[in-house]
C-alpha cells in the first residue's frame, strides 16, 4: 500500500515537470517568429488560377501584443493607404477618403484569399488559447480556440517544428470545423538581429478553388515605437517612420 | 483649336497608360528587391481618368426647364470628363511638403470647359509622434457617416454618390496633439484649426474679413471612436457636434453623427415668388451600420436628418414656381423670372440631398462566383420626405494593376414635385476607367 502510494505521487508530482505547456510554446513560436516590436517589409502577391498575379508592397510596424500598422507602398493604386489594428478594432485610412474608417478582421483591403487579420496579424497568444498539443515525429500540433468571438477565425490547428519551434503550416477553421484557409511557412531565412524564421506564407482556400495568395518578408527589424504611432491621428503620418 | 489638340494629346495619354500596367502583368517570377521599399525624399504620383457620361433628359421636370429652357438638346446628352490628377510630396528631417492638383477637362452640351484646382498644399512639421503643425491648403474631412457628415464644419459638402472622392479644402492652420493611454481610454488626441476668411482665401466658405476656429477631440474610449467638435467665428454661425464608431462584432459596425448649428439661415422661396430668408437653431443627425455576411456581402445603411434641409412644402412652392416662370418664358419670351430661381437654385434647392429626412443602403458584393477584383453593387438613396429615389447599379473590376475600371447607371424615379421626380434627366449611365501612376 505504502509503495503504491509512493509511486503515485511520484507520478503525480512528476507530471508537471514533462507536460508540455501550449501556452509556454505557442508564446515560444510567436516570439520566434517576430520580435514583440518591430518593423517589417512584406510584399504580397495574389496569384490568380490563369497565372495572373497583383502584387503589394506593404510597410509594417508593430509593438507589443495588440499593436500593428501597415502602409501600402506599392502599387499606385494602394500607396498611402494604411491599416491600424489595435486589439480587435481596426481602421482603414484611404489618402483620398482623407479620414480613417472601421473595417473588419474578415474584410480584405487587398482582395485575394488574406483577409484583414492574415495582413495584421498579432502574436497568436493574445488570441488564441491552446486546447491541446499533439507530437508526432518531429512536429508538434496545436490545437488553438479563440479567446473572444471578435477573432477572425475560431479555430486553428498550428503545425511547428520542434526543433526550431516555428510554425509549417496553419488550418484556419470555423466553431463547426470547417477549413476557411491554409497558410503555409517556407523558406527560413536569416534576418539578422537574431531573427530567423519562414520568409514565404503562402495560403489557399477551398473558398477560393485554384486561386493562392503569398507573402514574401525582405527585412525585419527589432524596433521601438511610441504607443501615440498606433493611433488614428497618426495613420497618415506613418511614411513618416520609415527610414 | 488649342484646346481641341489638348484634349486629343490627354486622350491618347490616359488611354495609353494601361499599356505599362499590362506589360507588367506579364512578369512571372516572385522577386523582392530592396530597391522596391528604398525610401525617397520625394514621391509623385496621381491618376488620369475618362468618364463619358449619358444623361437621359426627363423634359417635364422643373429643373429640366430651369436648365434647358432656351434650348432644345432632344432625349438624351452626352458628356466627356477628362480629369488628371497630380500629387507629391518632398520630405526633409521634421518637414515634409505636400501638394495635390486636380485639373478637369469636359465636353458638355455647352461645349468645352476646363478647370485647374489646388486640392491641398501644406507644410508639415512633425518635432515628435505626438504632434504635428500643418499649415496651407487642406481637406480635413471630420466625421464618421459614409454618405453624409453633418459634423463636417470646415470641409466641402461631400457627393453621396461619390463620397470616396477626394475633396477641394480649405487654407488653415491647424496641429495635432496625440496621447495614448492604457486602460480603457486608449487615444485621446487634440487637434484646433485656425481658418481664416479673407478676400481671396477661402471666401467661398463664408463672411469674409473674418477669423474662424474649430477644434476636435478625439477618444478611443471602450473601443469606441468619439469626437467632440466645436466651430465658431464669424463666418458661419457656430456649431456643436460629436460623433462615434464602434464594432459590436468583427463583422457589424454601428456609427453616428450629431450636430447642433445655432442661428441658421435659410433663404428659400414662396408660392408667390418671394425669397424669405429665416434664422433657427438647428440639429442634425445621422445614423448607421456596416455588416458583413458569411458570403462578403457588405450593407451600409444610413439615415440622415438634415435640420438643415427644405420642407416638403417649401419644395413644392420651389417646382411651382419654376413651372410658372417656364410658362411665362414660353408667352413672353422674357427668362426674368427663371433667372431668379435659377440664382436660388445654385448651391441651394439644386445641392445634393437638399430636404430634411433621407436613407442611404449600399449593398456590395466582394468577388462573386470567384472573379478576383471584381465587385457588383448596389446604392439606393431614399428621400423619405416624398418617397423618390435614386437607384444605382454599378460593377468595378481591378485586376489589372493601378487601372479602375467602373462601369455605372443611375435611375431617378419620383412623380411630379418629388426631389427625384423633378431633377433634370431620369437616368445617367457612365463609364470609368481610371490609371493611377
Amino acid at each position: 500500500m505504502k509503495k503504491i502510494f509512493i509511486i503515485l505521487a511520484v507520478l503525480i508530482f512528476s507530471v508537471p515537470a514533462y507536460a508540455l505547456d501550449g501556452t509556454q510554446l505557442l508564446k515560444q513560436i510567436d516570439r520566434n517568429l517576430n520580435p514583440e516590436s518591430f518593423e517589417m517589409y512584406r510584399k504580397l502577391i495574389n496569384v490568380e488560377p490563369d497565372g495572373r498575379k497583383k502584387e503589394f508592397v506593404l510597410f509594417s510596424v508593430k509593438k507589443g501584443l495588440d499593436k500593428i500598422a501597415a502602409l501600402f507602398l506599392e502599387p499606385a493604386s494602394e500607396r498611402g493607404r494604411s491599416t491600424l489594428r489595435l486589439g480587435e478594432n481596426m481602421w482603414l485610412y484611404i489618402p483620398n477618403v482623407g479620414k480613417p474608417i472601421r473595417i473588419t478582421s474578415l474584410q480584405s483591403v487587398v482582395g485575394g484569399v488574406f483577409n484583414n487579420s492574415d495582413i495584421l496579424q498579432l502574436d497568436y497568444a493574445a488570441e488564441y488559447d491552446v486546447e491541446k498539443v499533439d507530437e508526432s515525429g518531429n512536429e508538434y500540433l496545436l490545437y488553438l480556440r479563440a479567446k473572444t468571438k471578435t477573432v477572425a477565425y475560431d479555430r486553428l490547428k498550428l503545425w511547428a517544428d520542434k526543433k526550431n519551434k516555428l510554425p509549417t503550416k496553419i488550418e484556419c477553421r470555423t466553431e463547426a470545423d470547417m477549413l476557411i484557409k491554409t497558410l503555409y511557412f517556407k523558406e527560413v531565412k536569416d534576418f539578422g538581429g537574431g531573427i530567423v524564421r519562414p520568409s514565404v506564407l503562402e495560403t489557399d482556400s477551398p473558398l477560393y478553388k485554384g486561386y493562392k495568395s503569398i507573402m514574401i518578408y525582405a527585412q525585419i527589424k527589432q524596433r521601438n515605437f511610441k504607443d501615440e504611432v498606433f493611433t488614428l491621428t497618426f495613420m497618415p503620418n506613418i511614411d513618416s517612420l520609415r527610414k | 483649336m488649342n484646346r481641341t489638340i489638348h484634349s486629343i494629346l490627354l486622350w491618347v495619354f490616359i488611354l495609353s497608360l494601361p499599356c505599362l500596367g499590362w506589360a507588367k502583368e506579364e512578369k512571372e517570377e516572385y522577386k523582392f528587391d530592396v530597391s522596391e521599399i528604398e525610401k525617397k525624399p520625394y514621391q509623385l504620383g496621381g491618376y488620369g481618368e475618362i468618364r463619358p457620361v449619358l444623361f437621359g433628359l426627363d423634359q417635364n421636370a422643373a429643373l429640366y426647364k430651369l436648365k434647358f429652357y432656351n434650348r432644345d438638346e432632344g432625349r438624351r446628352i452626352e458628356e466627356y470628363n477628362f480629369r488628371l490628377q497630380l500629387e507629391g510630396s518632398y520630405e526633409y528631417g521634421i518637414a515634409r511638403i505636400f501638394g495635390r492638383v486636380n485639373g478637369d477637362l469636359s465636353h458638355t452640351y455647352q461645349g468645352w470647359s476646363d478647370e485647374t484646382s489646388l486640392y491641398e498644399g501644406f507644410l508639415s512639421l512633425k518635432p515628435s509622434n505626438s504632434f504635428t503643425l500643418d499649415i496651407g491648403k487642406r481637406t480635413l474631412k471630420w466625421g464618421k457617416g459614409y454618405a453624409w457628415n453633418p459634423v463636417a464644419f470646415i470641409d466641402r459638402p461631400k457627393d453621396p454618390d461619390e463620397p470616396d472622392l477626394a475633396l477641394e479644402g480649405f487654407w488653415v492652420l491647424s496641429a495635432d496633439f496625440i496621447q495614448s493611454f492604457s486602460g480603457p481610454l486608449k487615444t485621446l488626441s487634440f487637434t484646433p484649426v485656425f481658418l481664416p476668411v479673407l478676400e481671396h482665401i477661402n471666401d467661398d466658405f463664408g463672411t469674409t474679413e473674418k477669423a474662424n476656429l474649430a477644434a476636435k477631440l478625439y477618444l478611443l474610449l471602450y473601443d469606441t471612436d468619439i469626437d467632440f467638435i466645436v466651430f465658431t467665428g464669424g463666418s458661419r454661425s457656430s456649431r456643436y457636434g460629436v460623433d462615434f464608431s464602434r464594432n459590436i462584432t468583427s463583422n457589424f459596425e454601428i456609427h453616428g453623427e450629431f450636430a447642433y448649428v445655432e442661428d441658421f439661415q435659410k433663404r428659400y422661396m414662396d408660392a408667390k415668388g418671394n425669397i424669405l430668408t429665416s434664422t433657427y437653431d438647428t440639429v442634425s443627425y445621422l445614423l448607421g451600420v456596416r455588416y458583413l455576411t458569411q458570403r462578403e456581402t457588405t450593407y451600409i445603411l444610413e439615415y440622415y436628418r438634415n435640420g438643415t434641409g427644405f420642407t416638403k412644402s417649401e419644395f413644392q412652392d420651389f417646382y411651382r414656381y419654376v413651372d410658372r416662370a417656364y410658362d411665362s418664358y414660353l408667352t413672353t419670351g422674357s427668362n426674368a423670372f427663371l433667372g431668379k430661381a435659377l440664382t436660388l437654385s445654385q448651391g441651394n434647392y439644386s445641392r445634393p440631398n437638399p430636404m430634411g429626412d433621407y436613407l442611404y443602403l449600399r449593398v456590395s458584393q466582394k468577388e462573386p462566383f470567384d472573379i478576383l477584383y471584381f465587385t457588383p453593387s448596389l446604392t439606393t438613396i431614399v428621400n423619405l420626405n416624398d418617397f423618390s429615389f435614386s437607384i444605382a447599379p454599378e460593377v468595378a473590376y481591378t485586376a489589372i494593376t493601378n487601372l479602375e475600371l467602373r462601369l455605372k447607371a443611375t435611375f431617378l424615379v419620383g412623380g411630379g414635385e418629388t426631389e427625384f421626380g423633378e431633377k433634370p434627366n431620369d437616368y445617367r449611365l457612365e463609364f470609368r476607367a481610371r490609371y493611377y501612376f
